[in-house]
């Protein structure tokens, strides 16, 4: 038995492990004119929950239902104004069982 | 069902004066429940669990009603202290009082039960029950059933929309199979259970919330701990039977024998009689196939499934 | 009048012991959480050194959560095929007054706030504040996302996490780029309780901390493997900036930290029970805000206190120390009538004598050393690579001697003499 005969699992099965109980409102939002100008694109790597997808036309799709709440994305964007950060509405968001 | 302890349970119902009010009944359960693979059983973190989706929609309506009809909500649950917390963010929100019959795992007919006595000895007139439409922990939607058959009280369940037409008469509509809706008009009292798209219940302001005190929940004893209900001796599926073995020089022709696939059946029928009797009809028909025990005498000998298509009477349209 | 002496917002391990204080102190206090209970929006590497609480909550270790405590405790180095540990375990830290222990921090957190409830403090979850309540430049409340949702107090406590809004609301933050924090990233991994104890040599309630340097190669940062009860936590600790220009994604890096050849066998097998992620405040003591205005105090992460320094990873800690005198400042204050900056000047005071300002002080140059890329490419290859050469026996020919191996492995991995001088210089003024 050995670490590489178990393939790490799916990005959808490890969002799958974590409590969110969304909200209707979208805690951040993304300008993403702003993202076409933009040559770093941090955030598409570094959201450690992946919220971040580039789409054909050079902009960038985002969605705040599986968020962290981290504040990853708004501190290394690159471009001014292109995010909008808040905290999602009480009792909403990111419900840690076993961090 | 086990009734409050009448020796502990002083009878206001002689001194108070009836409280009109919209009741909503709700239950601290598990709401996102993590289950064990190997043994199903369900973790019970208690931070896991508060009220459903369901039954928070159900108080939203209860205290539009409330407004509609100009009286109070009281919002009823059955359970243990684990619930005081959501049920004093209820007071919070608007909700007038909060009646907590302490008491845990009772099944649905118990509750009921426990439902109706508490609204009794506290004289309070249910212009309306409003439940949600059933537990997030697995339950079977029951609950309001017997809660209306405990009041006399019409029922309307899993409905999506509600609406007052005038005060007293209330337009529902309902969700049947097949995305189908029902339309209902309903007269009230009335029990009502509602789905969680229904509402969303409003957020109870800071002051109140700071104000709100686990005190002011009304606990009521709920009697013995345990329930005791008659104990169902087997899983709920047809008895079983002995089938003939099959007939047929060939394996396909022994198997298909044994489906019936391609046996000529008796097409499936829809009966449309008065509520009881249908009611009745269901029964009946559950006791034929075996679903349920019939303990009626002279019925013990309930023929097969096989017997029932070979008879006059088809069987109904599940 | 205020509607109460002293508002904290955030019911973290800095929140509640700022509530828990400024309630014993007699003031009337609000604890306000935006999540559904304490801990449930928190989440760290995994281990609480408890003795801070040896003021706040007598005989704490009867009655905290824990998971483990912490007897057993490594520092791995690691390239791509090689690992050098050193490791300590003792028995003191298996009894009473214990050292460290790991825990999950919904169940610390909410553990320790309902502490700071029974002292008096008023718990109001599920409500986030989303500003401060000002006078002219006096802050005198804050407004949160209920109905009604305005609240008025003597005292303000920000306690509100490494984004604190308060305080950048405030105008107290300066150093907030993201080069002064990392992203830390963990999975939380059940296996049976007899797998762990034979996996990392452990017995009962005893449990292992790992730290990891060279855990994830081309960003600066560091792993982390710590034994829950019936889990593990792996994760990395990874810098913000290296990580977003660098192309390959945190969990991906769990991933090939997971398959390292010293991590692989001991966590094969576990089920990935949940997935967690949160920002931390790395840079210490030179990227810390101003710590007090006209009725406002910051505390715990919302004011950088996290100690990030190589071989001292601690949070929980120095966020329960500073809330603890944020609270206790802030009730002398309100009882002395004067909550402005200057009646709050106590809480500096307060830190300045404790560990949380000295050791902050005292490691303010660690981060940096720590973060380099000498510490964290080149020294760990060149370690891995002198103990390689050391102890492989390459007859017939003769061993070589310890000076030609490590002078060989310095050229090979590019440390200059010069550099690892003065970087050794640099750290025993820091460490020493």
């Amino acid at each position: 038995m050995s670490a590489e005969s178990y393939p790490e699992m799916s990005f959808e099965a490890r969002m799958g492990t974590v409590d969110f109980r969304i909200h209707e409102r979208p805690h951040i939002t993304l300008d993403d004119r702003k993202c076409v100008d933009c040559s770093v694109r941090g955030c598409i790597t570094a959201c450690p929950a992946n919220l971040f997808v580039p789409t054909a036309d050079g902009g960038i799709l985002f969605n705040y239902e599986q968020c962290f709440e981290c504040g990853t994305c708004y501190m290394v964007c690159n471009e001014e104004g292109a995010i909008t950060w808040t905290y999602p509405d009480g009792g909403h968001g990111v419900v840690f069982h076993r961090s | 069902m086990s009734a409050p302890d009448p020796s502990t349970t002083v009878d206001p119902s002689t001194t108070v004066r009836p409280t009109r009010a919209v009741v909503a009944c709700v239950k601290f359960t598990t709401i996102l429940p993590e289950v064990d693979p190997l043994d199903g059983g369900v973790d019970p973190d208690v931070r896991r669990a508060g009220l459903s989706e369901s039954d928070l929609a159900a108080v939203e309506v209860a205290l539009r009603l409330g407004v509609d009809h100009g009286v109070p909500v009281v919002a009823v649950s059955v359970g243990g202290a684990d619930a005081d917390p959501s049920l004093v963010e209820l007071l919070a929100t608007g909700v007038a009082r909060a009646v907590r019959v302490d008491t845990e795992g009772a099944p649905s007919a118990t509750v009921a039960g426990l439902i109706a006595s508490a609204l009794h000895d506290r004289r309070i007139d249910a212009v309306a029950v409003v439940c949600g439409d059933y537990s997030s922990d697995g339950g079977s939607g029951s609950v309001p059933a017997f809660l209306a058959h405990e009041l006399g009280m019409a029922q309307a369940l899993g409905l999506i929309e509600i609406e007052v037409e005038v005060p007293g008469s209330l337009r529902v509509v309902r969700r049947l199979d097949g995305a189908r809706r029902e339309v209902v008009s309903l007269q009230l009292p009335a029990v009502v259970s509602v789905e969680g798209g229904v509402a969303d219940l409003r957020r109870a302001p800071l002051a109140a919330l700071l104000a709100a005190r686990p005190g002011d929940i009304e606990v009521v004893p709920g009697g013995s701990t345990v329930h005791l209900e008659p104990a169902r001796q087997r899983p709920w599926r047809p008895r079983s039977r002995v089938v003939p073995a099959p007939q047929g020089e060939h394996a396909l022709d022994r198997i298909v024998a044994l489906t019936g696939a391609l046996v000529e059946r008796t097409p499936p029928r829809t009966i449309e009689l008065p509520p009881a009797e249908a009611a009745q009809a269901i029964l009946d028909q559950l006791a034929v196939w075996g679903y349920v025990d019939d303990e009626r005498p002279g019925t013990t000998d309930a023929p097969t499934p096989d017997a029932v298509e070979r008879s006059d009477t088809p069987p109904l349209l599940g | 009048m205020p509607d109460v002496d002293v508002i904290v917002v955030g019911a973290g391990p800095a929140g509640a012991a700022a509530a828990l204080e400024a309630a014993r102190a007699g003031r009337s206090v609000v604890l306000i959480e935006r999540g559904p209970f304490p801990g449930s929006k928190n989440m760290y590497g995994g281990v609480v050194y408890g003795r801070i609480l040896d003021d706040l909550v007598p005989q704490w270790w009867e009655q905290m959560p824990i998971q483990r405590w912490v007897t057993r405790r490594q520092t791995m180095i690691l390239t791509d095929d090689q690992a050098l540990t050193v490791d300590y375990r003792t028995e003191n830290w298996g009894r009473p007054p214990y050292n460290g222990a790991t825990t999950f921090r919904p169940d610390f957190d909410a553990w320790f706030a309902e502490r700071a409830v029974d002292a008096g403090a008023n718990l109001i979850n599920s409500t986030t504040v989303t500003g401060l309540l000002r006078d002219g430049n006096r802050v005198v409340g804050v407004r949160t996302d209920r109905p009604d949702g305005d609240l008025t107090a003597h005292v303000v406590i920000a306690c509100d996490g490494v984004n604190s809004f308060l305080a950048k609301e405030a105008g107290l933050y300066h150093h907030d780029g993201a080069e002064n924090y990392t992203l830390g990233v963990k999975e939380t991994i059940a296996l049976p309780r007899d797998v762990i104890d034979e996996r990392f040599n452990v017995r009962g309630d005893h449990g292992v901390d790992i730290e990891m340097l060279g855990a994830s190669p081309d960003v600066p940062g560091g792993g982390f493997l710590y034994t829950n009860a019936e889990s593990l936590a792996v994760g990395l600790v990874l810098s913000l900036p290296a990580l977003a220009a660098s192309g390959l994604r945190p969990e991906e890096r769990i991933a090939q930290l997971k398959a390292h050849p010293a991590i692989a066998p001991l966590v094969e097998g576990g089920e990935v029970k949940e997935y967690s992620a949160h920002v931390i405040p790395e840079a210490g003591f030179d990227m810390m805000p101003e710590l007090i205005a006209d009725g406002l105090l910051v505390a715990g992460d919302a004011a950088a206190m996290c100690l990030a320094a190589g071989i001292w990873l601690e949070g929980v800690n120095f966020a329960i120390g500073s809330g603890a005198a944020a609270g206790r400042a802030a009730a002398v204050a309100v009882r002395h009538g004067d909550t402005s900056a200057t009646g709050l000047e106590g809480y500096r005071a307060r830190l300045e004598s404790s560990f949380v300002l000295a050791d902050h002080r005292k490691l303010r140059d660690a981060p940096h050393l720590v973060m380099s890329d000498l510490a964290q490419q080149r020294l760990p290859a060149l370690a891995c690579g002198v103990v390689e050469q050391l102890f492989t026996v390459g007859n017939p020919v003769p061993k070589p001697g310890l000076r030609r191996i490590v002078r060989g492995e310095m050229k090979r991995n590019g440390v200059k003499l010069r550099d690892a001088a003065a970087q050794g210089w640099r750290a025993l003024r820091t460490f020493g």
